[in-house]
């Protein structure tokens, strides 16, 4: 036969909050008498406040590649449904806290409410749509435009070596091929395909101008590309940790050896090519004659 | 004297070292003896002896006592509980079996780690305040950085849950201890070994791969990259160790009428928490045992001269590494839900969906893992699955958060500190995982990828996700566990003091990360100069904050007012027991009767204590 040993409260000890346990009915007419949908638009409109406070005051760097507006419009998006759903769970948290507050030896309960299914619906049918929203953007932007294939046949083909702690730079479509070259230059709007290689370690070859972002690993070829369309010069900073000179492969540091990419007018890019094609072809010419020098036979 | 034969730390102390010599001096005869050369390569005898060394450990705490006693045929009594509860303080600094205890050994040593960690982040963001180098050189400040990731990640944020878990939840299914205690202790001394190799690492220069660590640098790096590997398979064990005696003191020990929908929302989080770490840490250990054995035993599996492919270990390591990050929150979102419903005196609004979108994360989990390597050069066509999965994941933890606000919705909300930490956790969350919603787009993650932006995000989802509920927890079962209530004041000081510290340090983070700031590094552009000294100044007031809070800890641990057992008046099972509970919790087998959170309803209750074991158990009333 069980004893079953009923207790009316709690066990031992001066509890705070103690034992008298009634349904609140209070609290359900507070439930009831705030209404929850104005409160809901009104997080909307605050939310739609932060959003335009987050776009206004976003800090980005300068567009200079093709892309670079697409990405940022995609920013403005998150930004614009963060803000709103922020501002929606920041309400409805400020007003419980105020409007919910235990009093003072408050020894009511809250309403005995397990769930509302339809709004569980809604609040997963809703984030379920944003998120689509936002594949699909990313996939557009993904998508946009068939650069590779563009820069292969039309544009520049570049090769990058990344190394401790610095970038190397082959020109693979003039029909000599310029490597080793220290610095990137490249002609406005034309599509560029960079093949990123590595020497030693995983490094990453950023523009933050071009938004445009890839690691350059040892034991293989990753291809990124883009357009420039925007004469000027911009930082390529090394965003992968790769040892103890990873803090200075940044060319936007005082004083970094490390020289910028420049985009400049396609004429401008020819000279500089036909520069660099010269010094080359001296340089190759100075070996030669040094070799035939130097083997006596 | 006889400390030092007893298993106490004290054996420890002459039994980790004779097995570390034990360990080289094998290797050095072995080599003799065939006609090697005795030692080729330091590091390797070093790395013979700290793995012995931590076995050795193990052995002198006791940890095998009872094992090598069976296996030499000694007798063996079953009833021997002399290494079971804490009858004095110095129970705690011994093997002790009890989970109350080893709850605390947990709780005690990863919060110790989580202020040496976080000490290494105060020393590198006082290098950050100023551009140019002031403080710590460059190799320094890498290894620091990296420090802080793998102390914060793998010796406090994974095992502080396994902690509040291990003392809860036994209480709250109404079991007397957990399934497979003498393994629970294990667990967590392994913590120490784990620690103590991570940290010693200094000794050789540290190791300077980020938390990460990914190779061809790691081939590259001092020794203290192979302790690096060892130390995280080391706390790797201890997780999958506590986490297989999670799954089966779950799933087998709850008391009569606990069905699955009856369960503590916490115990529905570490169940799922536990399955994931069974299933996904082999995959670090593996990734972290290829990687030292090619630094120490010269094989290929990563190497480019050896034809080994350094992207497979990015895929290998970061296959657990997501996981890992819900290894850290789900616990967390489990004390939420406990929290929130007993200050807010209500039950959890839609506990079904609660419970099933832990498992819907722990699953979608482990779909998402290279989301962390869009930039990595890895194929491009399993970006475009990657994002849709992980922007998939956002759902769930949308439905967690909107139950949350259902929840305290019409409840009686009590102020109190546990209820302010789980308040303001959602704010902060709620940022960061708008923030990761972000970074599933694949075209904007690899225009900020591995920049500020990404530190801002974590820190936001760890700091202000997962360091918040903890601190809820501690605050709310602090008088359980000690018997005493904190001070409400200096909980609220450190609070507020938190809470605005931790958004002015880490909010200014994402701007800099979308400006061009890339992270790991020791210097920046003149750009960032003013954020940065905001940032550091931020972090110091934060690191500071912290002393409040385990000054009030420590201080009414010990003259705090009585609690009683019962004093925010909770449902759940632990609160029926005394304050602290008996050594072996319960006077008989409980029997749940209801829900977990069956408050507003007249009379109703959720389990029932008897005093005597009752002759049958009936399950319903």
């Amino acid at each position: 036969m069980l004893r079953v040993v009923r207790k009316r409260g709690y066990d031992a000890g001066r509890d705070t909050f103690d034992s008298r346990r009634r349904a609140c009915s209070k609290g359900l007419a507070e439930v009831k008498t705030i209404k929850v949908l104005p409160l809901a638009i009104m997080g909307v409109v605050v939310g739609i406040v932060i959003s335009v406070l987050l776009v206004i005051t976003r800090t980005l760097p300068v567009q200079a590649s093709a892309e670079s507006s697409d990405i940022d419009n995609l920013y403005i998006f998150f930004l614009g449904f963060s803000g709103i759903i922020f501002g929606i769970v920041v309400l409805f948290l400020l007003v419980s806290v105020y409007r919910f507050r235990a009093r003072p030896n408050d020894e009511r309960e809250g309403d005995n409410l397990h769930g509302i299914t339809w709004l569980e619906v809604v609040w997963t049918v809703i984030p379920f749509v944003i998120v689509v929203l936002c594949a699909i953007g990313g996939l557009m932007v993904l998508r946009s435009g068939d650069v590779e294939a563009q820069a292969r046949t039309k544009g520049q083909q570049i090769h990058v070596l990344g190394y401790q702690f610095g970038w190397k730079y082959g020109y693979l479509n003039q029909d000599i091929n310029l490597k080793d070259q220290q610095t990137l230059v490249l002609p406005v709007n034309e599509p560029v395909i960079f093949e990123l290689e590595s020497q030693d370690v995983i490094h990453s070859f950023w523009v933050p101008a071009w938004r445009m972002q890839m690691n350059a690993t040892p034991g293989q070829v990753n291809e990124i590309s883009t357009t420039p369309t925007k004469i000027g010069t911009y930082d390529i900073v090394c965003a992968y940790l790769c040892g103890v000179g990873h803090t200075g492969m940044n060319t936007s540091l005082p004083g970094s050896i490390i020289p910028k990419v420049r985009v400049v007018s396609k004429s401008d890019f020819d000279a500089w090519i036909t520069q660099q094609k010269a010094a080359a072809a001296k340089a190759a010419e100075s070996a030669t004659a040094e070799t035939t020098t130097g083997s006596a036979g | 004297m006889t400390a030092v034969l007893k298993p106490t730390l004290a054996r420890c102390l002459w039994v980790a070292p004779a097995f570390a010599a034990l360990a080289i001096l094998i290797t050095v005869a072995a080599r003799s003896l065939v006609g090697m050369t005795p030692v080729l390569q330091e590091s390797t005898l070093l790395t013979v002896a700290y793995i012995a060394g931590g076995i050795g450990f193990i052995v002198g705490i006791g940890g095998f006592d009872y094992w090598f006693t069976w296996m030499r045929g000694g007798e063996l009594d079953p009833n021997d509980h002399s290494q079971h509860g804490a009858h004095s303080w110095g129970d705690y600094f011994k093997f002790n079996t009890d989970h109350k205890v080893i709850g605390i050994q947990y709780i005690v040593f990863t919060f110790i780690m989580f202020l040496v960690g976080g000490m290494f982040a105060e020393i590198f963001r006082s290098e950050l305040a100023n551009p140019g180098q002031q403080v710590v050189t460059n190799q320094q400040y890498n290894g620091l950085i990296s420090q802080h990731g793998v102390i914060m990640i793998f010796v406090f944020m994974v095992p502080v849950f396994a902690g509040i878990g291990n003392y809860v939840i036994p209480l709250m299914i109404g079991a007397a201890d957990m399934a497979f205690p003498r393994l629970n202790a294990v667990s967590f001394w392994l913590l120490p070994v784990a620690a103590f190799t991570l940290l010693s690492s200094f000794m050789f220069g540290s190791f300077d791969g980020g938390w990460t660590g990914y190779p061809t640098l790691s081939e590259q790096s001092g020794y203290g990259m192979t302790l690096y590997q060892l130390g995280v398979q080391l706390a790797g064990a201890s997780s999958i160790a506590t986490a297989v005696n999670f799954l089966v003191t779950i799933i087998a020990m709850r008391a009569p009428g606990m069905t699955l929908f009856r369960m503590p929302l916490l115990v529905w989080a570490n169940l799922a928490t536990s399955a994931l770490v069974v299933a996904a840490t082999p995959f670090i250990a593996g990734a972290q045992f290829m990687a030292m054995f090619d630094r120490e035993m010269g094989t290929h599996f990563f190497t480019v001269a050896g034809n080994g492919d350094t992207l497979v270990y990015q895929h290998i390591f970061w296959f657990y590494s997501h996981p890992a990050v819900y290894i850290m929150i789900l616990p967390g979102f489990g004390i939420i839900s406990e929290v929130i419903a007993t200050h807010a005196r209500k039950p959890v609004f839609g506990y079904r969906a609660v419970a099933f979108s832990s498992a819907g994360i722990a699953i979608l989990g482990f779909a998402v893992w290279a989301h962390h390597m869009f930039a990595s050069g890895m194929e491009p066509w399993l970006r475009v699955p990657i994002m849709l999965s992980t922007l998939l994941i956002a759902i769930p933890t949308g439905i967690k958060i909107f139950s949350w606000l259902g929840t305290m919705w019409g409840g009686v909300l009590r102020m109190t500190t546990a209820n302010l930490f789980a308040i303001g956790f959602i704010f902060t969350f709620v940022i960061g995982g708008l923030s990761g919603v972000m970074l599933a787009v694949v075209p904007f993650d690899v225009s900020i990828t591995n920049s500020y932006f990404i530190v801002a995000h974590f820190h936001y989802v760890l700091f202000g996700g997962s360091i918040m509920t903890i601190y809820a927890g501690f605050y709310h079962w602090f008088p359980k566990v000690t018997g005493r209530m904190y001070n409400e004041v200096l909980g609220r000081w450190h609070f507020w003091i938190t809470f605005v510290a931790m958004n002015l340090t880490f909010f200014p983070m994402h701007y800099q990360g979308l400006e061009g700031m890339p992270r790991r590094v020791a210097d920046y552009a003149p750009q960032f100069a003013w954020s940065n000294m905001l940032i550091s100044i931020a972090a110091f007031i934060l690191g500071a904050s912290t002393l409040i809070f385990v000054y009030n800890m420590i201080h009414s641990a010990r003259h705090g007012k009585k609690a009683g057992a019962n004093p925010w008046g909770g449902l759940t099972l632990e609160w029926m027991l005394s304050s602290p509970p008996p050594i072996f919790n319960f006077p008989a087998t409980p029997r749940v009767i209801g829900g977990p959170y069956r408050y507003g309803e007249e009379g109703a209750k959720h389990a029932i204590v008897p005093e005597v074991e009752p002759a049958t158990v009936e399950t319903t009333v």
